[in-house]
């Protein structure tokens, strides 16, 4: 298995350095995120009176923040709480858009219609705007967070999965399925996902890098989470005041840190589209 | 068809548009669970005057009846009074547009006067350095927090070299603003012929601009770079080489056919910077429609925040129509 895995994923890399690079930084991230709290040198949220703003170097690399908390562990446990919101809200999107993109597809007529208008509606609303009005009208709760974020994506999988299910639905394949008496939710689910799902996945990483940037945003505003929960968005706030008095390693470490994973998931999301896409590969060439 | 009934039929979409802008609006407030009389009546609003309101609202009414009432109440100019100001919502918006637009204006000029030669360059020479260097720096102006690219600029330019003033608002605060004309500091500035107020205008713009210009560059180059090469890899562009063509001949014809879907995509780009904007607004203290927005959501004032996002909307509306009908007028297939 590994020895059949291994020459591909070299294949893969050499084709498109953009996923490989993505990817390696993604697995930083990641293992930021699971092994935090063996990592961490210093209790994230443990405020230290005598020692605040102290400046990088020495026992605290990123220095201490307002609070005189180690922003360097806290750098790290933000990349659990990036993780812990994108995840959920993808899933959120995928599951809610993924089922009404195969539906709308495949009856078409005029539920098709009106719910491709909707969706064209819906791009009218300039969508970070759109995200933070509607999580302080539910209430800045993560739950809601994620849930908001998860909804507004789940257009884009459903148009995404839409447009390979109008390719698919009249091909051989599925018509022999439905002639074999299979029931729709079966030659949907069974028959055309497989087939359907790829563009849906490349779409997976580019809003998850999304949904980091959005919750980010919103604990930077003060609406989402607050400080002093090591979130990379609320530190940036803490950070914000420092700044202009100096003391920049509070808002600079953190924002870095949202860069890269934002960086991360984009290239991602970039590279499997170009791989995925013969002829946008083409073009390339 | 001729253009006028291509036009007349395009304006007519745009009415369910509206439908849906507004059941939106309308919802937002909803789901915030507020009170929508006192969002209507303001703060300093007496007994008797909440009972009318109620009334007036249909409050008593099916939700269907009250959305026909919130449509009516807009269709007025009516968005409501703002919880914290008390003053109506749609003057509020009004008053600060110009210094929204002033900033976008300026910033997607710079950025797509830097970001379309790029993109160009990228896809004339696919693969080389200079496509690899572009992909990566746009790859990276999608991936930095707008508010944070603002407060780096602040801490440098500011901070460190003492270049610029700091983010504080549209003018020098020792300065009174020129007397308004068109809203816009800079330019009201150049009208009243005062050169230390022009002075200070400029010196405040610089910042922010750059900010939106570098946030609206990204995408444009990662954009007119696919474009262009979708249009050389055309019959026509290969016809063209296979005659023999010159390249810079072959170059000025790929160029002529990608500018229509080019300004097609920075007229839909403007409309998702209002929304970036606003958060550049919001760290130098622009005192504009997007503080405005901003600061309403942070405070849960939804009279101020429902007005602001029909407002954005109106306005994406707006430029989508705009595009369509320089589309329609640029190109005969059309």
């Amino acid at each position: 298995m590994t020895a059949i895995a291994w020459p591909r994923l070299v294949g893969i890399s050499r084709r498109s350095p953009t996923l490989a690079i993505g990817f390696l930084i993604l697995l930083g991230f990641a293992a930021m995120a699971v092994l935090a709290p063996f990592i961490v040198p210093f209790d994230p949220v443990r405020a230290q009176p005598f020692n605040v703003l102290a400046a990088p170097g020495g026992a605290h690399p990123f220095g201490t923040d307002g609070n005189g908390m180690d922003v360097l562990s806290r750098v790290i446990a933000g990349a659990a709480w990036a993780f812990g919101i994108a995840i959920p809200a993808v899933v959120v999107g995928i599951v809610v858009g993924v089922p009404f993109g195969l539906y709308t597809g495949y009856r078409g007529g005029w539920f098709d219609e009106v719910a491709m208008r909707f969706f064209d509606a819906l791009r009218v609303f300039p969508s970070i705007i759109l995200a933070l009005a509607v999580v302080a009208a539910a209430g800045p709760s993560l739950f809601n967070v994620v849930l908001v974020i998860g909804l507004l994506d789940s257009p884009v999988f459903a148009r995404v999965v839409r447009a390979e299910v109008l390719a698919l639905r009249h091909s051989g394949f599925v018509e022999s399925a439905r002639a074999a008496g299979n029931p729709t939710w079966r030659i949907l689910f069974v028959h055309i996902l497989p087939n359907a799902i790829q563009g849906a996945m490349a779409q997976a990483a580019v809003r998850a890098a999304w949904a980091v940037r959005i919750s980010a945003t919103l604990a930077f505003l003060g609406v989402g989470i607050q400080p002093p929960t090591p979130e990379w968005g609320a530190m940036i706030r803490q950070g914000a005041e420092y700044l202009v008095t100096g003391q920049w390693w509070v808002g600079v470490f953190p924002g870095i840190a949202l860069i890269l994973m934002v960086l991360g998931l984009n290239m991602l999301g970039d590279g499997l589209q170009d791989l995925l896409d013969p002829r946008r590969k083409a073009a390339t060439r | 068809m001729p253009i006028g009934g291509l036009l007349l039929r395009r304006v007519a979409l745009v009415v369910p548009l509206l439908f849906v802008i507004l059941l939106g609006t309308f919802l937002l407030v909803r789901i915030s669970g507020q009170d929508p009389v006192g969002l209507l009546a303001g703060p300093t609003a007496t007994t008797a005057e909440i009972a009318l309101v109620r009334e007036s609202l249909a409050l008593d009414q099916p939700a269907w009846v009250q959305f026909g009432v919130y449509i009516g109440r807009v269709a007025r100019g009516d968005l409501g009074a703002s919880w914290l100001s008390n003053r109506p919502v749609l003057a509020e918006i009004l008053d600060r547009a110009p210094a929204t637009l002033e900033l976008i204006f300026w910033g997607v000029l710079i950025g797509a006067g830097i970001g379309i030669p790029v993109g160009l360059r990228a896809a004339f020479r696919p693969d080389r350095g200079f496509d690899q260097a572009s992909r990566f720096l746009s790859l990276l102006g999608f991936s930095v927090p707008t508010y944070w690219l603002g407060l780096i600029m602040l801490f440098v330019f500011f901070y460190l070299l003492d270049w610029a003033p700091p983010g504080m608002g549209r003018i020098s605060l020792m300065l009174d603003p020129p007397p308004r004309v068109t809203g816009s500091h800079l330019i009201d500035g150049l009208l009243g012929g005062d050169r230390e107020v022009v002075g200070s205008a400029f010196a405040q713009l610089v910042l922010p601009v750059l900010c939106v210009a570098i946030i609206s560059a990204a995408p444009i180059v990662k954009q007119t770079r696919a474009i262009a090469l979708e249009v050389l890899a055309t019959d026509y562009i290969r016809h063209a080489r296979a005659q023999g063509l010159p390249p810079r001949q072959i170059r000025a014809m790929a160029l002529r056919n990608s500018a229509t879907p080019i300004v097609t995509f920075i007229g839909t780009e403007i409309t998702g910077l209002v929304g970036t904007t606003s958060l550049i607004e919001y760290v130098f203290a622009w005192g504009g429609l997007g503080q405005y927005g901003l600061s309403a959501i942070i405070a849960g004032d939804f009279a101020a925040v429902q007005g602001y996002v029909l407002i954005l909307a109106l306005f994406s509306v707006l430029v989508f129509l705009a595009v369509d009908v320089f589309v329609m007028a640029t190109d005969p297939r059309a």
